[in-house]
């Protein structure tokens, strides 16, 4: 082993002098400066846990030749000293757009065969996996000078447009030619979320049509190799599958050989992303929001290296009245905990890596690193993430990442420890090339200097403030002079002083300062020059008290108001609300919404989370906990089968008119507070719908309001998958694309369906051929609907669509579940009972639109009447927080009061598959309830208590508390926002 | 069994009934000149206490007595609603009833005015009396809807216009009842002060207009019909209604109002809750929008909208609830109500929110808002508390006028009920 490494080493040296130079052409002199060096006394960090003082480091064109205590300087090496110096490893960052051009018009400067329509590229302009980011590299030395000035030496350079990026590149923040720049191509494949408007596409529009081009693309790239692969074997008989460069360039990361660089807005998207590298095996580099401390235990088993940022949000406003009640807790919560991230990310075990991404721009990357580090990263964890950890992540750990002998020269010096907060870094090495940081206030003339004027006036010089910004006077005994337009650029020193000689004469003094000297001119009087000198005998550069309280400050400053709730805002909760291990709840008025009807002063009995027993005078068991909540009445967690709510980026995808492969359960947002308003208002359940736009929408996500948790344990797992659809006027009212009539909307619905019919034959066909196929994961969807294992949503108004449908689908020998908002179910009533069409309505909406004239709010009494299966539902967030008021006015109409309280119980759970578990109190369901304050139905009544799982999501009591809590934390967190300026 | 003969005569006859019913639909009876008297009904009077085993008599449009032992006019024809409740039916604050029959189709929409400065039009003479939102908010104890323009920055004159009518001048109440305007929006202060300015500008030239006018005997001006409709509100003869909801606008209004020296009722006012010192020591009438609305801010409390008329009535401020705005919704209003007493507000001042109050905020409160003699015969027969969602409503009477209770939603259900009283046969 340790032959091998030295045998690397031999042939890294000999690479190093011969190799680079091979290719390039000489004009004029050759240059055969010597690049030889030793920089000695020097407090060298050969890694993050291995520090030498005194040390030596020994360069020998670019590369590392030796590095120690006591080491021999070669014969021919340039003696530096550094006494009093850190040297540091070179920072490499695994996320930057360094070099990364501008959108361009790709088609001009690519081959015409990358045409979108008939080229050899994606037909979806965010695939953009073909792009690779050496091949389109620019120069951009302004840029790396900022990264250089702030430790870097490497990059690791991601495409920036699209949701497949491109091949990534590492870049060495050097000087050189641009082909002696890379360091490796092709590193790994750039994904994110991101829609960029700069590529025009017309698909997706939403976030979840993101997902789905993602997961489609990916089974394309699958199939793409495994055609390849068959053909290639025997192409005798077959036509060549088509050539396309995006797919062919997916393929090593479906296969491991490359990860995906995958960057993500904040914890949800990065949960969502491990979502897809689980499904489809890939390995992840996450490129991380600053938000994972949100969702650390989630995030930690993903077992996906992170990427951190330190962009830590700028203090919000908050000095007025006005300011602060525009202000969410949820941000200010942010504010606070967020420059913790990078330290509860190693805490939690992470693999980590910090970039300089959001940090460069205003140079603010090493004072953030500062406070990553005050706020609890350990400085060898700070170094670790910036050097070896970004190494080994980009598997250039053999040649970077440490001081080490043979490695690359990538270093920076440093005045001191890079975390205490005025060290400088002096110079960057690159490959062996110094560098000077690009702004280096070490030479500060801050201090108290001896400055004489030929060597016979002496004044004492005294210097304050700092960089753009300094005053100073000249004092000679007790006479003072004031220092005008004093300036300190590129190490010279400027000021103008009136009097010194004479009353009047205006005397300009230039300098060029180093260090402790200044050597300077000035003019006395016209065409008469004088020199002067000035020696500083002072530094009085910092206040000791001052940084005393200082720090003191910052460790109060440090002591948190805030911490993680779940979900991270307002109403959060600390943990998981408890599952009572048993519950007798007693003297209740009970809606059972089962055939034992009303139960006044009844018991119900729940054990973990599942109800046990519902009845009269029910025995306590032992050691349980005894709730008597003295004749309340106690109904089912309510249920509202449609709403569009906490859905991130659009309900609707509108790129397309078909649309079955999109998914809800993809773009849920547990972080929105109307989960609990819901909540509060007794909704336990409701089903999370697409929107209506397109004739064969989205995929839809049941779930439990269970305020805190994340999107995958809110989803109500047993609940039948559903699918949206549309008729009527939304559908048709985009003039541009088909369908524009409601003639049109049958034939297109008709077309999606043929086509999957088509398209299973095809594929069972190349099943039992044993034959590659592309997998449709928007066809396969309506198979699963014309299987009857996927229910169908659809959105209606009109009789003529609902009718339509419910024969189009007799037809394809499938059944529609439910008809949405129904508005004119009430005229064929029979029809909807017949198919075994349950109806799901509104009670008093309606004449918005054309559609929705013919409202009435005795439709949900004349469908039941008919034996339809009839749910209320809102479609309107705040609606479905006063649902049971909603059952009230159906009673109204006179229907029976148990009845009409079946339209957000029990009837919604049977319509969504999970009738057998919540719906109605009985044994065996989840303890799923809500206690109200008065008659639930009759409109004095709000919800008490809302129990999800036998867990109390909702106390009104405590939540009188907590909206004290949150206007507290709200105003302490500004408070201290304002104290931090 | 019934025969099948039977049934078809039954159901021809239902048939008729229906097509009776469908030509009266949404058309006015006419008036009753003799003494009518209710008997042993709980009369909740709302000015007064409730009377159980009550007795009213009206005549002409009018009530001419109330009370537990009051003489009946010999000729006066009784009915007896023993175990009924009778109510003063009930105001709407403000909606566009009459004015919007869809609101998506442009064709059936007169609301909102070309440009911004409007206070000529005149929402009474756009009100459409075939709408058929209007028999909906009838059927369901309305008897006055406050119907205003909106859009711009003064969007016109709001009217207050009867349920039950013929024409759109049977239906007046009155008219004009005031001027809306809608406060512009506090984030963009380019724009809000852009809107400020023109409303300033535009009541100075109402003003010289005004000065002119009074004195234009010397001098000829000729009528500016713009500045001519703002006459009244100068005078504050008849008030400004504003709209506005957050607590910005809602300083800005009163501070404008004030130094502009204009009577003015706000509307919307969610952040009332944040501003309530305001508003009692100006003494400005309020209109709460929608207690449904909900919060806007994350860390609201969720009951935000629910509980205010409960803070606004415990400091004594003038209020209305008005429930929402769109025509089709105006049923909803005691829904409004009832929620704010599920929210802390006591029931009777809950009922009077949608009663006597609008009634006096909109100077009507001589004519409407309570059962007092002197004042309409409009009442809602309910068979239990009006407020409970799930009671309902029986009968309205407008001004003495037996309405006829057919409205879109029942003429549906009677229409498809007999279809499948047909098919199931």
């Amino acid at each position: 082993m340790v032959k091998v490494i030295k045998l690397s080493l031999l042939l890294c040296l000999i690479s190093a002098n011969y190799i680079l130079s091979q290719t390039s052409q000489k004009f004029g002199l050759r240059d055969n400066t010597p690049n030889v060096f030793a920089l000695k006394n020097a407090t060298l960090i050969v890694s993050y846990q291995n520090i030498i003082d005194d040390a030596t480091i020994v360069i020998r064109d670019g590369i590392i030749e030796n590095v120690g205590n006591n080491i021999q300087i070669p014969d021919d090496a340039f003696e530096i000293d550094v006494e009093g110096n850190c040297i540091y490893p070179g920072f490499i960052d695994l996320y930057s757009d360094i070099g990364m051009p501008v959108i361009e018009k790709e088609n001009e400067k690519e081959s015409d065969l990358l045409n979108k329509k008939n080229g050899f590229s994606h037909r979806n302009p965010h695939v953009r996996s073909r792009y690779n980011a050496s091949r389109h590299f620019k120069k951009e030395e302004a840029k790396v000078e900022k990264m250089r000035s702030q430790g870097f030496t490497v990059a690791h350079t991601i495409p920036p447009y699209g949701i497949f990026r491109g091949q990534t590149a590492i870049i060495s923040l050097g000087k050189e030619e641009t082909k002696d720049l890379l360091i490796k191509q092709n590193f790994s494949q750039a994904m994110s979320f991101q829609i960029s408007k700069e590529l025009n596409g017309d698909y997706p529009t939403s976030l979840m049509g993101v997902v789905a081009l993602i997961r489609q693309t990916f089974h394309d790239a699958e199939w793409y190799y495994n055609a390849h692969k068959t053909y290639n074997q025997n192409p005798v008989g077959f036509k060549k599958p088509e050539k396309n460069f995006d797919l062919e360039s997916l393929i090593d990361v479906l296969k491991q050989k490359q990860p995906a660089t995958f960057s993500v807005d904040d914890e949800i998207a990065l949960i969502r992303a491990l979502n897809i590298a689980d499904e489809f095996n890939i390995k992840l580099l996450i490129k991380a929001s600053g938000k994972e401390y949100r969702r650390l235990e989630t995030i930690k088993a993903g077992n996906f290296p992170l990427i951190v940022p330190l962009n830590f949000p700028e203090n919000p406003e908050v000095d007025s009245f006005d300011d602060v009640i525009g202000l969410c807790l949820e941000s200010l919560m942010h504010w606070e905990l967020a420059p913790e991230n990078p330290a509860k990310i190693y805490e939690a075990g992470i693999d980590m890596a910090i970039t300089s991404d959001g940090t460069i721009d205003n140079e603010s990357f090493l004072k953030q690193l500062r406070v990553a580090v005050q706020r609890g990263l350990p400085e060898y964890a700070a170094i670790k993430a910036l050097t070896i950890n970004p190494a080994r992540l980009l598997q250039i750990d053999n040649t970077h990442g440490t001081l080490e002998k043979g490695k690359k020269a990538n270093f920076f010096i440093a005045n001191g420890n890079i975390f205490k907060p005025k060290t400088i870094i002096e110079e960057v090495w690159v490959n062996g090339k110094k560098y000077p940081a690009e702004k280096s206030y070490k030479s500060t003339p801050q201090g108290k200097w001896l400055l004489s004027i030929n060597d016979t006036i002496d004044f004492e010089l005294k210097l304050t403030g700092e960089k753009d910004n300094y005053e100073g006077k000249l004092v000679q005994d007790d006479k003072e002079f004031e220092l005008k337009k004093t300036k300190f650029d590129n190490q010279r020193m400027h000021f103008i002083v009136n009097g010194i000689f004479d009353e009047e004469e205006v005397i300009r003094f230039s300098a060029q300062v180093s260090e402790n000297l200044m050597y300077g001119t000035g003019e006395k009087t016209p065409g008469t020059f004088f020199n002067w000198k000035a020696q500083k005998i002072e530094s009085i550069v910092e206040n000791n008290e001052q940084d005393k309280d200082d720090t003191d400050k910052k460790a109060k400053e440090s002591q948190n108001i805030s911490t993680v709730l779940y979900p991270p805002m307002e109403y959060g909760i600390a943990k998981k609300p408890e599952q009572e291990k048993c519950l007798l709840i007693q003297d209740a008025t009970l809606w059972t919404q089962s055939p034992k009807g009303i139960i006044k002063n009844g018991d119900i009995l729940i054990k973990k989370g599942i109800i046990e027993k519902v009845g009269k005078n029910i025995d306590k068991p032992r050691n349980c906990k005894v709730l008597n909540i003295e004749g309340k009445h106690l109904t089912p967690g309510l249920i509202d089968p449609h709403l569009h709510t906490s859905i991130i980026g659009g309900a609707n995808e509108f790129g397309s008119t078909i649309v079955p492969e999109t998914r809800i359960k993809d773009v849920i947002n547990p972080n929105n507070i109307w989960i609990y308003r819901l909540l509060a208002g007794g909704l336990t359940t409701t089903n999370i719908l697409h929107g209506s736009v397109n004739p064969i929408g989205g995929q839809s996500a049941v779930i439990k309001t269970r305020w805190g948790n994340l999107p995958e344990d809110m989803i109500f797992e047993e609940a039948k998958p559903g699918l949206k659809m549309a008729l009527g006027e939304n559908v048709k009212r985009n003039q541009s694309s088909y369908p524009i009539t409601r003639m049109g909307t049958e034939q297109i619905i008709r077309d999606a369906f043929q086509a999957a019919l088509d398209y299973r034959t095809k594929r069972e066909e190349k099943k039992k051929n044993g034959l590659p196929y592309r997998k449709d994961i928007q066809l396969e969807v309506l198979l699963e609907v014309l299987d009857g294992k996927r229910l169908v949503h659809a959105h209606a108004y009109r009789q003529d669509e609902m009718l339509m449908l419910i024969r189009l689908a007799e037809e394809f020998g499938f059944k529609i579940q439910t008809f949405e908002h129904t508005v004119e179910g009430y005229k064929i009533a029979n029809i909807l009972a017949d198919h075994g069409v349950a109806a799901i309505v509104w009670t008093d909406w309606g004449g918005f639109k054309m559609e929705a004239y013919d409202a009435t709010i005795y439709n949900a009494r004349l469908l039941m009447e008919q034996g339809v299966l009839t749910s209320l539902h809102s479609d309107n967030t705040n609606l479905a927080t006063r649902m049971h008021w909603e059952a009230g006015k159906i009673a109204g109409t006179g229907v029976n009061e148990v009845e009409a309280k079946n339209l957000i119980t029990i009837n919604p759970a049977k319509i969504l598959g999970v009738d057998h578990l919540v719906g109605s109190l009985e044994a065996g369901k989840h303890a799923d309830f809500v206690i109200w304050s008065d008659h639930p139905l009759k409109g004095f009544a709000y919800a008490k208590q809302t129990w999800v799982d036998g867990r109390k999501y909702f106390d009104r009591q405590e939540d009188q508390k907590k909206r004290k809590e949150v206007l507290r934390l709200k105003n302490e967190l500004s408070n201290k926002v304002l104290n931090s300026n | 069994m019934i025969s099948r003969r039977l049934y078809h005569l039954i159901s021809l006859l239902i048939l008729f009934f229906i097509i009776s019913f469908y030509k009266i639909y949404s058309q006015p009876h006419s008036a009753n000149n003799n003494y009518v008297a209710f008997t042993n009904g709980t009369v909740v009077t709302i000015s007064g206490e409730t009377i159980e085993e009550g007795t009213v008599v009206f005549k002409n449009g009018k009530i001419t007595a109330v009370g537990n032992d009051i003489e009946i006019p010999e000729d006066a024809n009784i009915i007896d609603i023993s175990g009924k409740y009778l109510y003063p039916a009930m105001i709407h604050s403000g909606s566009h009833l009459g004015l919007i029959e869809v609101s998506m189709v442009r064709e059936t929409v007169d609301v909102d005015e070309y440009g911004d400065i409007n206070p000529n039009v005149r929402a009474e003479v756009a009100f459409n009396p075939g709408s058929r939102h209007i028999p909906l908010a009838r059927d369901h104890g309305i008897a006055v809807a406050v119907v205003k323009p909106k859009g711009g920055l003064i969007s016109g004159m709001a009217a207050a216009m009867l349920t039950d009518g013929w024409t759109w001048e049977d239906m007046v109440y009155k008219a004009p009842l005031a001027m809306v305007i809608n406060w512009p929006s506090m984030n963009d202060v380019e724009k809000r002060n852009k809107a400020i300015n023109e409303l300033n500008e535009t009541f100075q030239k109402a003003r010289r207009y005004h000065i002119a006018k009074q004195a234009s005997e010397k001098h000829f001006h000729p009528v500016d019909i713009r500045w001519e409709a703002m006459i009244p509100v100068l005078e504050k003869e008849i008030p400004i209604i504003i709209n506005a909801s957050e607590y910005r606008q809602i300083q800005a209004a009163i501070k404008w109002a004030e130094k502009q020296n204009l009577r003015i009722i706000l509307s919307g006012v969610k952040d009332a809750d944040m501003i309530i010192n305001h508003l009692k020591d100006k003494d400005i009438p309020v209109i709460i929008n929608s207690v449904f609305s909900g919060p806007s801010r994350k860390w609201e409390s969720y009951d935000k909208t629910l509980s205010l008329p409960a803070k606004l009535n415990e400091a004594n401020i003038t209020f209305s609830i008005s429930g929402e705005t769109a025509a089709s919704d105006l049923l909803r209003l005691p829904n409004h109500a009832a929620a704010a007493v599920a929210f802390g507000l006591p029931e009777k001042e809950a009922l009077k929110s949608i009663t006597l109050y609008p009634a006096e905020i909109f100077g009507i409160d001589n004519k409407l808002g309570s059962i007092e003699e002197g004042k309409d015969a409009s009442f809602i027969i309910a068979n239990g508390n009006l407020l409970h969602i799930t009671t309902q409503i029986e009968q309205v009477y407008i001004k003495g006028i037996k309405t006829d209770m057919m409205n879109k939603h029942r003429l549906f259900y009677e229409k498809y009920r007999e279809k499948y009283n047909g098919i199931n046969k």
